[in-house]
């Protein structure tokens, strides 16, 4: 189930054939969907489950656990913040406080332009570059205040 | 198939192999405290009560999903492993936000039970409580997720035995719960003339709706500590 991940991750555009729709391939096929419609629609999830006869909750469960997918829609660009004890001991929180003043929005909104969604996440594996932060697939490493505005208006 | 022996407490006991050392440990009336365990189902382990010391074990390992092996030396209550439960009980007790006193369950409750063989009172621990409201809109069963410890029996009985895969778990870490389709309040119609996960469940957290006049169940339990 790990590789459905690392696909995505590489911006790899190869296709991944699902032969049999068994529940192995769920967070593949949550994967793609999320990166075709931006989010996971509660039709998505109604039918993905009937077409894999698998409970809904199980589908919804593995949705609430990854911060990668989304049940709601999300603002053109995700800005992801990491929330892990790395980057909370080089003053994440300040990051995060300087986004949302930024922005003009909490965690897990969305600006009303749809520019910007904010989601914290867990580890994005840059904790060498701490504190952190993912724009769409660009990591931005050893943030600081004034490097944040810079970075958010070279994103439309 | 070929027996095995092993010690437990000091004692030589023959057991099938393939049981674990729960299984073995309840044929031979040794009571070691369980949460999750559901018998006659695959184990979990979330519960970690059950844990025994191995000899040649690091770690303290779970006896509900440890089968039995040839000249296992086990301890089902030793100083450590008491200690360990009584953390657990009391860990489960910090983040449980039920009032026993307004429960309805409170004198079945298996955790309160297991707080008053361990003589634990109020917890040690201070920690932030989950709090979820109350749903009871289905006719069948009222859920208080507040008073969930997450020892997935419910899964279990509704996936193994009822096989109506009602429950999922949502969420991760403290946010972790019990959910229901979309994380919806349950109402469910495969519900009805069920109850299976109501009977299996350790604490208030499910129960068949109120009725007004009904009268608490069991005998008052009296916790020191």
């Amino acid at each position: 189930m790990r590789n459905g991940f690392g696909i995505s991750m590489n911006k790899s555009e190869e296709t991944i054939s699902i032969s049999n729709n068994n529940g192995e391939n769920l967070l593949v096929l949550l994967e793609e969907e999320q990166r075709k419609s931006g989010y996971l629609s509660q039709e998505f999830i109604t039918a993905l489950a009937q077409s894999l006869d698998t409970p809904v909750s199980e589908i919804y469960g593995v949705i609430s656990f990854y911060s990668f997918l989304s049940n709601k829609l999300q603002g053109r660009n995700i800005i992801r913040i990491c929330k892990n004890l790395p980057c909370f001991l080089k003053n994440s929180e300040l990051i995060i406080k300087c986004i949302t003043q930024e922005l003009g929005i909490k965690p897990g909104q969305t600006t009303p332009d749809g520019r910007f969604t904010l989601v914290l996440t867990n580890c994005i594996g840059a904790c060498d570059k701490a504190p952190a932060m993912m724009i769409n697939n660009d990591i931005y490493g050893d943030l600081t205040p004034q490097k944040i505005t810079k970075i958010l208006e070279s994103y439309k | 198939m070929a027996d095995i022996t092993v010690t437990i407490n000091g004692n030589q006991i023959t057991g099938h192999a393939g049981i674990t050392i729960l299984e073995l440990a309840k044929e031979n009336s040794i009571d070691i405290p369980t949460l999750c365990y559901c018998p006659d189902l695959p184990p979990m382990g979330a519960c970690r009560l059950c844990v025994v010391e191995v000899a040649g074990s690091k770690a303290l390992v779970g006896s509900c999903h440890t089968p039995i092996s040839q000249g296992m030396v086990i301890q089902t209550h030793s100083p450590k492993v008491m200690a360990t439960r009584k953390i657990i009980i009391e860990l489960l007790l910090a983040s449980h936000s039920g009032f026993c006193t307004v429960c309805d369950k409170s004198n079945i409750c298996e955790l309160r039970k297991l707080a008053m063989d361990m003589d634990i009172g109020l917890s040690r621990f201070q920690s932030k409580k989950r709090y979820f409201p109350i749903e009871d809109i289905s006719p069948y069963i009222t859920r208080d997720l507040s008073k969930c410890v997450l020892c997935r029996r419910c899964l279990q009985i509704c996936n193994e035995v009822a096989k109506k895969r009602v429950f999922g778990i949502g969420y991760r870490g403290f946010n972790s719960k019990v959910i229901v389709d979309l994380d919806q309040p349950i109402d469910k119609e495969v519900c009805r003339d069920c109850g299976l996960c109501i009977t299996s469940c350790p604490t208030g957290a499910l129960s068949n709706p109120a009725q007004i006049g009904e009268e608490k169940k069991g005998t008052p339990l009296v916790i020191r500590g």
